[in-house]
C-alpha cells in the first residue's frame, strides 16, 4: 500500500458502508409494508434464514462456485483463442463473429435440459452453460481492444523489419488488456447466472436446485437469501476483478467501442451481395459444425437432431405447417413481450443516464450502485421480480427492461464522460444552456457506448425473456422449450433453438446495422479503424 | 566511451519519386514526381507549408509508405532492407511511447527490435545521455512532454542507426523546452556519422540544426529552395540570420496560397 492511497481509504470505506446501511433501512421498510404479502422478504427474516442454514447455503454456493469458475475459464479461454485467431487472420473476422454470435445465442433454457440429457447428472451442463455465457462478452471488447492502438507504435515496429507476429507481441496484447479485463469482469456474474441455469436444468446441488426448490415452496425468505447470496458473490467477483485490472493495466488506451473496422464501401448492390454471402457461409458453418458436432459424439438421434431431422420436421413433413405455426405462436407471445421490456430498459437506461448528465454530483453517487445492480445475476432476481409483479405479462417486460436497463446506464454514463472537455468548455464559455451542451456534445459522445450495450443487451433480452416464461408464466417460447425438453418433444425442441439463436442473431444484426447508420453521422472516428 | 559504431549512414537517392493517395474524383497527389539526393553522414532538413507531404517524403524514406512511382535507395539498398537490419530509426511528433513500458522498457525495446543483443549498459548511458538518468522506472504517463521527446530520441538512438529520421520531434512542446532539446539533443548524434533527414515546421530550427535546408512548396511537393547551411553559420549570428530570412523567402514563394484556399474548399 503507498502513501498516497491511503487517505482515501477510511472515505470510500465509509461511503459504502453507508450506502450498505443506507439500502437496508429502505428494504426493511418495504418489506414492513408489504409484510403479509408473499412478496418481500425484510432483511431480518432473511438474515435469519441465512444463519440458520448457512451450512446448507454454503455448501450449494460453493458448488455454484466451483462450476461458475471452471465455465469462466473454459469460455474465457475460447474468447481469447477466437480474438487472436481473428487478430491473426484478419479476413475471418466476420465470419467468425457471426458464428459465435449464433452460438452465443443459443437459449440457455434450452440447451441446458439438451446438455443435461448428454452429460447425464454431473456438473458438465452448468460449466458448458457457464463458459456459453462468458466467452461473447470477452471476445468482443478484446476484438476491439486488439486494434485500438495508435498507428505510430506499428509503424516503430515496422521501422526495426519486424512483422505481424512482432506488432501481436509487444503492442496489440497489451493495448488489448483493459478491454480483456472490463470483459473478464462482466464475465463474473455471467458466468454466475450460465452455471445457475445450468443448475435449474435438474443438477443435484448447487445454488440453482435451492433456488427452484423455494420457488416450487413459495419460500419467500429462501428466494430473498439466495438472491441476496448470489448477488453478493457475483459483486464481489465484479470488484475483485476490478481491482486486478487497476494493477494489470494502469495505462489505459482510448476507448474503442464500435466493432466494425472497414466501413462497407463502394455501390449498395454489391453491399449487399457481400451481406448475402457473409449470412449463407455462417449458416454452412454452423449446419457444418452441428452435424459434425452430433457425428463425432455420435449422438442418439432420438435427442440430438441433426439439421436434416429439422429440415423435414420444419419444411418437408406432412404436417410440417402446423410445426411452423406452434412455433410461430410462441414466438409471437414472446416477442410482443421482449421488444417493450428490451426498448423500455434502453430507453430507462440512457435517459436516466441524461437526467444525471444534467446533474454530475448525483452521477457520481448512483455509477457505484449501478455498476453493483449489474453484477448481479438476472436468474436471481428474476424470481423476486415474479414474487413481487406476478406471473402475467407485466412481470416478465419487467425482467427483461431490468436485464437491459443496468448494462445501458452504465454504458451511457461512460459514454457521457467521453465528451471532449474542450467542446464543453467552448460552450460553457458562451454559456450555452445545459441541454444544448447535452445534445451537441454529450448525447453524440454517449452514442457509441450506447450502441455497444444495444447490441449485447438483444441475446441478454431474449435469455431473460426466457428464462421468466419457462419459471413463471407458462407462455412463449421459453415455456415451449421448456415442455418440450420435459416431454421429449426433440424435434419441437431443436426447432425452438433454431427460431431463438436466429432471432437474436437477426436482432443483434439489426441494432447493429442502426448502430453504423447513426455512429456514421455523429462519430465517423469509431468506425474509422 | 567505446560505442560499437554501425557502418557511417548511406547517402539517401529519391528518384522520381511521387506518391498519389485514393482514385477518381479523390485523387491527392501528395508528392509530385521529385529527385533529390540527402548527402551521406549529414543532417538534412525538409520544410514546407503544412500537407505538403513533407512528412510522407520521410515516411516513404522509412519505408512506412511505397512510392507511388519512382525509387528511394539509400546507399544502394532498399528501404526495406535498411529496416531488415535495424539500421532505422525515428522518432514521432508525439513520442509514441508504450504506455505501459518505463522508461528503460521503452528503450531496451527498440534495441530487442532491431534484433541487437540486451544491452542493459547502454541502455542506462543512453538514458544519462538525455538527461534523464533517475527516471529509468518512471512510466510516460508520469513524464512532461519533454522528457517524452527525450525518451524517443534516446529509443532512435540506443540501436546507433545509420539513418535517423525526425519528424517533427519538438513539434508538440513549448518554444523553451524546444529551445533546450535543440540545444542538448544534436550533438548526440551529430559526430556519429549517422545520416538525418528531419521535417520541421520552424525555420530557425532547420538553420539551427541542419547542414542543408530543403524547401517544399506546397502540395503536391516539389523543391522550392535548397540552401545549404555552411558550419561557420553556427557560430555567426548575423549569418544565421541571413540563412533564415532566405529560407522564409523560399518557403513564402513555395506558399501556394490561393491553390491552398481552393484545396480547403474542396476538402
Amino acid at each position: 500500500m503507498t502513501l498516497l492511497a491511503q487517505p482515501r481509504w477510511p472515505g470510500a470505506v465509509g461511503r459504502s458502508l453507508g450506502s450498505v446501511a443506507l439500502v437496508l433501512v429502505l428494504w426493511h421498510l418495504m418489506a414492513l409494508s408489504v409484510a403479509g404479502s408473499y412478496m418481500l422478504a425484510g432483511p431480518v427474516a432473511v438474515g435469519q434464514y441465512l444463519a440458520e442454514n448457512h451450512v446448507l447455503i454454503g455448501r450449494a454456493l460453493w458448488v455454484t462456485v466451483q462450476n461458475a469458475g471452471w465455465g469462466f475459464l473454459a469460455g474465457n479461454l475460447a474468447a481469447i483463442v477466437l480474438a487472436l485467431i481473428v487478430a491473426l487472420v484478419p479476413q475471418s473476422r466476420m465470419l467468425v463473429s457471426a458464428v459465435a454470435l449464433v452460438v452465443f445465442c443459443l437459449p440457455l433454457v434450452a440447451t441446458g435440459p439438451v446438455l443435461r440429457v448428454l452429460y447425464g447428472p454431473g456438473p458438465g451442463p452448468q460449466i458448458t452453460l457457464a463458459a456459453l455465457s462468458v466467452y461473447f462478452t470477452t471476445f468482443i471488447p478484446l476484438l476491439v481492444g486488439l486494434r485500438a492502438a495508435p498507428g505510430n507504435w506499428f509503424d516503430m515496429i515496422r521501422l526495426y523489419g519486424r512483422g505481424t507476429w512482432s506488432a501481436f507481441v509487444h503492442v496489440r496484447i497489451m493495448a488489448a488488456m483493459p478491454y480483456l479485463m472490463a470483459g473478464l469482469q462482466v464475465a463474473a456474474p455471467a458466468a454466475f447466472l450460465g452455471a445457475m441455469v445450468g443448475e435449474f436444468t435438474g443438477a443435484e446441488r448447487g445454488l440453482g436446485v435451492l433456488t427452484l426448490r423455494a420457488m416450487r415452496g413459495l419460500d419467500v425468505e429462501a428466494t430473498w437469501a439466495i438472491a441476496l447470496v448470489a448477488a453478493s458473490v457475483s459483486m464481489l467477483a465484479y470488484g475483485a476483478i476490478g481491482l486486478l485490472a487497476d494493477r494489470i493495466s494502469p495505462a489505459r488506451p482510448e476507448i474503442l467501442l464500435a466493432t466494425g473496422t472497414t466501413p462497407p464501401r463502394g455501390p449498395l448492390a454489391l453491399r449487399a451481395l457481400r451481406g448475402l454471402t457473409l449470412v449463407l457461409a455462417t449458416g454452412a458453418v454452423l449446419v457444418g459444425l452441428w452435424w459434425l458436432a452430433m457425428e463425432v459424439f455420435a449422438l442418439s438421434r432420438f435427442f440430438a437432431k441433426r439439421p436434416d431431422d429439422i429440415w423435414r420436421y420444419l419444411v418437408t413433413a406432412a404436417n410440417a405447417e402446423a410445426h411452423r405455426a406452434t412455433l410461430w405462436a410462441a414466438s409471437q407471445a414472446t416477442l410482443v413481450q421482449v421488444v417493450p421490456g428490451y426498448l423500455a430498459g434502453l430507453g430507462f437506461g440512457a435517459g436516466l443516464a441524461l437526467l444525471l448528465a444534467l446533474a454530475p454530483v448525483l452521477a457520481g453517487a448512483v455509477l457505484p450502485l449501478a455498476i453493483a445492480l449489474r453484477s448481479v445475476p438476472i436468474v436471481a432476481t428474476a424470481p423476486l421480480i415474479v414474487l413481487a409483479l406476478g406471473r402475467g405479462p407485466v412481470g416478465t417486460i419487467t425482467i427483461v427492461a431490468v436485464m437491459t436497463f443496468f448494462p445501458a446506464l452504465v454504458a451511457c454514463i461512460h459514454g457521457l464522460r467521453q465528451a471532449p472537455g474542450q467542446a464543453l468548455d467552448l460552450m460553457r464559455l458562451y454559456a450555452t444552456n445545459p441541454l444544448a451542451r447535452l445534445w451537441h456534445a454529450q448525447l453524440p459522445a454517449m452514442l457509441p457506448a450506447f450502441f455497444a450495450a444495444a447490441r449485447l443487451s438483444v441475446p441478454a433480452a431474449i435469455l431473460a425473456v426466457t428464462v421468466a416464461e419457462w419459471l413463471a408464466t407458462g407462455r412463449g417460447l421459453g415455456a415451449l422449450m421448456a415442455m418440450t425438453a420435459s416431454t421429449s418433444d426433440y424435434n419441437l425442441l431443436w426447432s425452438a433453438i433454431l427460431v431463438v439463436a436466429c432471432g437474436s442473431a437477426l436482432g443483434y444484426g439489426l441494432v447493429g446495422l442502426v448502430e453504423r447508420a447513426v455512429l456514421a453521422r455523429v462519430a465517423p472516428e469509431q468506425l474509422r479503424r | 566511451m567505446a560505442e560499437t559504431m554501425n557502418a557511417p549512414g548511406p547517402e539517401i537517392v529519391c528518384e522520381n519519386l511521387a506518391k498519389r493517395f485514393g482514385h477518381g474524383p479523390t485523387l491527392v497527389e501528395a508528392v509530385a514526381p521529385l529527385s533529390l539526393r540527402f548527402a551521406a553522414g549529414r543532417m538534412t532538413a525538409l520544410v514546407g507549408p503544412s500537407g505538403c507531404g513533407k512528412s510522407t517524403l520521410l515516411r516513404m524514406v522509412a519505408g512506412l509508405d511505397s512510392p507511388s512511382d519512382g525509387t528511394i535507395l539509400l546507399g544502394g539498398a532498399t528501404p526495406e532492407a535498411l529496416q531488415r537490419e535495424g539500421a532505422m530509426a525515428m522518432a514521432f511528433q508525439d513520442a509514441s511511447l508504450l504506455p505501459w513500458r518505463s522508461v528503460r522498457g521503452n528503450i531496451a525495446l527498440a534495441r530487442k527490435l532491431a534484433r541487437l543483443p540486451a544491452d542493459p549498459q547502454a541502455v542506462a548511458r543512453m538514458i544519462d545521455r538525455v538527461g534523464l538518468a533517475g527516471f529509468e522506472d518512471a512510466r510516460p504517463a508520469e513524464l512532461s512532454g519533454g522528457m517524452r521527446q527525450r525518451v524517443a530520441i534516446a529509443r532512435c538512438l540506443v540501436t546507433n542507426p545509420r539513418v535517423l529520421l525526425l519528424d517533427e520531434p519538438f513539434g508538440a512542446v513549448d518554444e523553451l523546452t524546444r529551445a533546450r532539446l535543440n540545444a542538448e539533443l544534436p550533438p548526440l548524434w551529430q559526430a556519429t556519422g549517422t545520416t538525418c533527414l528531419m521535417v520541421t515546421h520552424s525555420v530557425p530550427e532547420a538553420v539551427a540544426l541542419a547542414d542543408r535546408v530543403v524547401v517544399l512548396s506546397s502540395r503536391p511537393a516539389q523543391v522550392a529552395g535548397d540552401i545549404a547551411i555552411p558550419a561557420e553559420a553556427r557560430s555567426d549570428k548575423a549569418a544565421r540570420l541571413a540563412l533564415v530570412e532566405q529560407v522564409s523567402a523560399a518557403l513564402a514563394q513555395g506558399w501556394d496560397e490561393a491553390g491552398s484556399a481552393e484545396r480547403l474548399a474542396a476538402q
